[in-house]
């Protein structure tokens, strides 16, 4: 036998051992009668497992043809299948990519579902692949409740205990949006190495938090133990050492050898998880066969008895003793089952091989966005139900206001018209945001719908797809926008990604809104006044909002919440901290930065900017703080040059619409892109050149952005941004050129 | 020599029909020992012969009644499988519609063929004197067989209305069931396609909770220990695989005599399932006739099966190269 070619080896130990009775010892001993299962139970859990067994030696086979993409397998991890049986389908399951077992189990509860053809295509990545079109093999399902991921980062799990959080929560709310039972729970599976993940810890931490606080996140973390991440090995009791006494989750242990342990141990899991309402840490110990892929030589790494030992141990050779043991088959039967899912899958994939695949661009970008969600939106709240809510500000709505006042205004009227909204975030409930932005939410809405997060961005993050998973519309807030860094992929490799890889199935609907941006007046330091929304340029499918007053800020943030609630849209709400009381532009108490709150039905469209005055000597296209300074500037420019200039502000820096942009300019042969972020990566850089090469002129254009730098602290905080000076200057050079 | 996989598919109570007269005899089964055997448990039970049946001229009186139709369907559909040569083909799954189903379990192994024969024979004999509801048949899919999802909707809204029931999901079609006067109405209500809505003759409201009585005593007459497991998988009226090893034969019995009686059954998730689980090489459709053949084709063309997309991308693969073959058609079994 290969000393290479293991899965040969293990598919043919398999038979042989079989046949001669030659099986391994049981860790556990545990006898079927004692334990009221189903002898066919047991019989289609080990049908499952065979069949993903096979799955896993096909790819192979067929990768080495150059047919198959894919060759992460199952074996080793059999024992999930267990699971599927377990938790019925209506629980959401996030699963790890060895999960195929647990998908071909839970199949079985809808009798239509069709597990190994469309596991076949996606094996081959085919656009036939129901679940996504053959952007990756992904394990999911709609019907099945399960939300497909590549899950090779831990960065499903913060999400998972936002939906577990969530179940109970849209059960208090009773919304008409909700989707998940709310009995339900959540199951999410995940390796040993993958455990060591900050997003892991993140949410173990997050679950934790909630439970210790008596708040409820039922969810099953299953932590499939095969001793090894890729080729680093995990310590025998490393799991168990640290999950056994985490504080508000229960720790059981399981054989992940062992069909009757797992029905066991996962029904004790399910017990405590479903009627407490509490978090379950299962760890099912269990080995990898066939190395991390179809590409590891596993002998490079581990010495040959240490894998000859695991092989001698495969789950499949333990279910055949515990079949044959307790009268379930017998040995002929198990290998006629054998290969007769063997002539199957076989026959299946080979079939699978000549479905189509991607061939363009277009054809893969198709489920960048999805918006299949035909929702439309919720009334309009009554003046008497909005009067009781805002209380004492009701009346003072119809003065003008500052930025954060109006945002706040606007907050409360979101949550109004769409009872699925939660806003949630550090500080934003009984204080009301280090801004008060959110002040008075709490006490208008209550803790069911205004809370506080623990200080962990990933978790706030994570929590809003999750939320968004069971019908919610999340607004989380992230305190400040260097602070996102720290949760950066929750947005780039979760979020953006799912309606991708679930062909538009699933969404994570959600505007987070993130306080940003420099000039704070006497304050300053990076941590608080980050300059760079470069993290946001190339995340295909998110929207990014930048108001620069109040007014369009509510009329955008109405408008997020639309494209969440309707089209299932992911958008970052950028508010510049500086402009929140900003209440003045050319001279102090002239209140030309304080605006009326718009009228409940006034919302700016996606992509829409704006312009200020229609000069057509110079164009400054700016956002945000930029606007309010080259408004400051734009007077003086006028005077000194004697020319009229025009100022757009672009409101929305995702997909912008270049041509429209370019019909705004007209004539107009001096552009100053004004950029309050950092030069390198801003998305000044990014329309300097799309109007380059979208022109047919020859267009003066200046990029005037930030310097390279992080934002100093005190007097010196602005000195490495524009500022109305620089503004001037540089619009001067370009109209005396 | 590599077999074919293929899927059997058994034919429901309406196949049997005028242009299949004499379906036994024109194929030379009557003197085969299943048939023989099975006219003498029915000479037994004083019922007409089926070869007697099989040779008269069809009579809707005679030959539709559900305690001839559906023996002499059976008979067919049993003579079709038994001359199906196994060193060429591998049978790798069976299903049926309606009826269908019980012939796929005496077919599959899970009952034994005699056994098989009681079942039909029962089932179809207990509305004798008085037959529950009725049954009316009515198109939901385009001139291309594309399933239009609107006129869907509205069978299904106006099925709700009157009380009716969906009976079966018949590819293009829906089956409806209920009592006669909810049906009579739905018959006013529904928009003339052609020749439908149709109503069917002599068929019951199968597969709805007015059959609920035919449930109960088929629980209460039919022996359980009939029920093993099968020995080719079979494929039920939802679309769940029975396999030969892990069935458990009391599921089979409660699924066979208790919920598809009572509840819709799915024969566009059978077909589906049995295309994608199995991929088999040919589907093959057990006569008598082949009525069912446009419903497996407008599945085909719901799935966009081997790229069949419309009843013409159909009609032409079958004419080069039948996917479907129908041993009621005398062309396409010489085929097999």
């Amino acid at each position: 036998m290969s000393l290479f070619n293991r899965t040969e080896v293990i598919d043919q130990n398999f038979t042989r051992w079989v046949a001669s009775g030659e099986f391994p010892e049981a860790k556990t001993e545990l006898k079927l009668h004692q334990n009221q299962i189903n002898k066919t139970d047991l019989i289609s859990i080990f049908e499952s497992q065979v069949i993903s067994r096979h799955m896993d030696i096909t790819a192979r086979l067929l990768k080495d043809k150059g047919d198959c993409f894919y060759t992460i397998g199952s074996s080793g991890h059999e024992g999930n299948a267990v699971f599927g049986k377990i938790f019925p389908f209506k629980d959401m399951a996030f699963l790890h990519y060895r999960s195929a077992p647990f998908f071909l189990e839970r199949s079985k509860q809808l009798p239509h579902s069709t597990p190994i053809y469309d596991l076949a295509l996606s094996f081959m990545a085919s656009s036939d692949d129901p679940i996504s079109g053959g952007r990756h093999k992904v394990i999911g399902s709609g019907e099945l409740n399960i939300p497909p991921q590549t899950s090779t980062i831990a960065s499903h799990l913060p999400k998972a205990v936002g939906t577990a959080f969530s179940i109970d929560r849209a059960k208090d709310l009773n919304f008409s949006e909700s989707k998940l039972d709310n009995n339900s729970i959540v199951l999410c599976s995940f390796g040993d190495a993958s455990a060591n993940h900050a997003t892991a810890l993140s949410a173990f931490n997050t679950a934790s938090w909630i439970s210790t606080q008596g708040g409820h996140a039922p969810i099953i973390f299953i932590c499939e133990d095969n001793g090894t991440g890729i080729s680093v090995p995990t310590d025998e009791k490393w799991i168990e050492y640290n999950f056994s006494n985490y504080n508000g989750i229960k720790y059981i242990k399981t054989d992940g050898l062992h069909l009757i342990d797992l029905i066991i141990k996962s029904k004790e899991a399910e017990k405590i998880c479903r009627i407490n309402r509490l978090p379950v840490f299962l760890h099912m110990k269990t080995i990898r066969l066939m190395g991390h892929a179809g590409s590891d030589i596993e002998v490079g790494y581990r010495a040959i008895e240490e894998i000859e030992k695991d092989e001698r141990n495969d789950p499949l050779i333990h279910s055949a003793r515990i079949l044959v043991e307790n009268n379930c088959l017998s040995k002929d039967e198990i290998i006629a089952l054998y290969e007769e899912k063997r002539k199957q899958i076989c026959h299946v994939f080979n079939f699978a091989t000549s479905r189509p695949k991607l061939t363009t661009a277009k054809q893969v970008m198709s489920t960048i966005t999805a918006n299949k969600h035909y929702l439309s939106m919720n009334k309009y709240p009554s003046e008497d139900f909005r009067k009781t809510v805002f209380g004492k500000e009701f009346e003072r709505i119809k003065h003008p206001q500052h930025m954060a006042k109006l945002i706040n205004y606007g907050l409360t009227d979101i949550l109004l018209s769409y009872p699925n909204t939660v806003v949630f975030g550090e500080d934003v409930a009984q204080k009301g945001g280090v801004y008060n932005v959110t002040v008075d939410l709490h006490k208008q809405f209550g803790s069911r719908r205004v809370f506080n997060s623990p200080l962990d961005e990933t978790s706030i993050i994570g929590f809003g797809l999750g939320l968004g998973h069971n019908g919610f519309i999340p607004i989380p807030e992230i305190q400040f926008l260097a602070y996102l860094h720290n949760a950066e992929d929750q947005l780039r490799g979760e979020a953006a990604t799912l309606p991708f890889f679930s062909e538009g199935r699933f969404t994570n609907p959600m505007v987070l809104r993130i306080p940003g941006l420099a000039y704070q007046k006497g304050f300053g330091g990076h941590f608080h006044n980050d300059n760079s929304l470069t993290i946001f340029r190339d995340i295909p499918g998110l929207i990014l909002a930048v108001p620069s007053n109040g007014a369009d800020a509510v009329k955008m943030l109405r408008t997020a919440i639309r494209e969440a609630y309707e089209n299932g849209r992911l958008i970052v709400f950028i508010e510049p901290i500086a402009l929140y009381m900003t209440k003045d532009l050319h001279g102090e108490k002239d209140r030309k930065w304080v605006y009326k709150y718009p009228d409940l039905k006034e919302e700016i469209r996606l992509g829409e900017f704006k312009s200020y005055g229609n000069g057509r000597s110079l164009t400054i296209i700016t956002y945000g703080n930029g606007l309010y300074l080259s408004l400051k500037a734009k007077k003086e420019i006028e005077r000194k040059s004697q020319k009229k200039i025009k100022v757009i502000d672009l409101r929305w820096l995702s997909s912008i619409n270049i041509p429209k942009l370019m019909k705004s300019i007209g004539n107009c042969k001096n552009i100053l892109i004004v950029d309050e972020c950092r030069r390198t990566g801003c998305h000044g850089e990014g329309i300097y050149l799309q109007l380059n090469e979208a022109s047919n002129k020859n267009l003066n254009i200046i990029l005037h952005a930030a310097e390279d730098s992080f934002i100093p602290l005190g007097v010196s905080a602005t000195v490495t941004l524009p500022n109305k000076e620089s503004i001037i200057k540089s619009a001067m050079t370009l109209l005396n050129d | 020599m590599i077999k074919k996989r293929i899927v059997l598919i058994c034919p429901g109570r309406g196949s049997y029909t005028r242009n299949t007269s004499n379906y036994l005899g024109h194929y030379g089964y009557n003197e085969k020992k299943h048939i023989k055997w099975i006219d003498n448990q029915r000479n037994k039970a004083d019922l007409p012969l089926i070869t007697e049946l099989d040779s008269q001229i069809f009579k809707a009186k005679s030959h539709m009644v559900g305690e001839n139709a559906s023996s002499l369907i059976y008979a067919c559909s049993l003579s079709d499988f038994l001359t199906i040569d196994t060193n060429k083909y591998e049978i790798v799954s069976i299903t049926g519609n309606s009826m269908g189903w019980y012939t796929a379990l005496s077919l599959s192994g899970a009952i034994t063929k005699e056994d098989g024969y009681f079942l039909i024979e029962k089932m179809g004999s207990m509305m004798k004197d008085v037959i529950i509801g009725g049954q009316m048949i009515y198109p939901i899919s385009d001139d291309h067989w594309r399933v239009d999802t609107k006129v869907n909707e509205m069978v299904l809204s106006e099925v709700k209305n009157v009380g009716a029931h969906v009976s079966i999901k018949l590819g293009g079609y829906l089956v409806i069931g209920g009592d006669k006067s909810a049906l009579d109405i739905l018959y006013k209500k529904l928009p003339n396609k052609g020749e439908y809505p149709l109503m069917l003759p002599y068929h019951a409201a199968f597969h709805t909770p007015l059959l609920e009585p035919i449930s109960r005593s088929a629980l209460q007459i039919i022996d359980p220990s009939i029920f093993k497991k099968p020995i080719i998988p079979i494929i039920d009226g939802r679309g769940k695989i029975w396999s030969p090893f892990s069935t458990n034969p009391l599921e089979l019995m409660d699924y066979t005599l208790n919920y598809q009686v009572l509840n819709p059954f799915d024969f566009t998730s059978s077909i589906t399932v049995a295309l994608k689980e199995f991929c088999p090489d040919l589907l093959v459709l057990l006569g008598p006739g082949n009525s069912l053949g446009g419903a497996v084709g407008q599945i085909m063309v719901k799935n966009r099966w081997l790229d069949i997309k419309s009843k013409k991308d159909f009609i032409d693969r079958q004419d080069a190269d039948p996917y479907i073959i129908s041993m009621g058609i005398r062309d396409q079994r010489s085929n097999l």
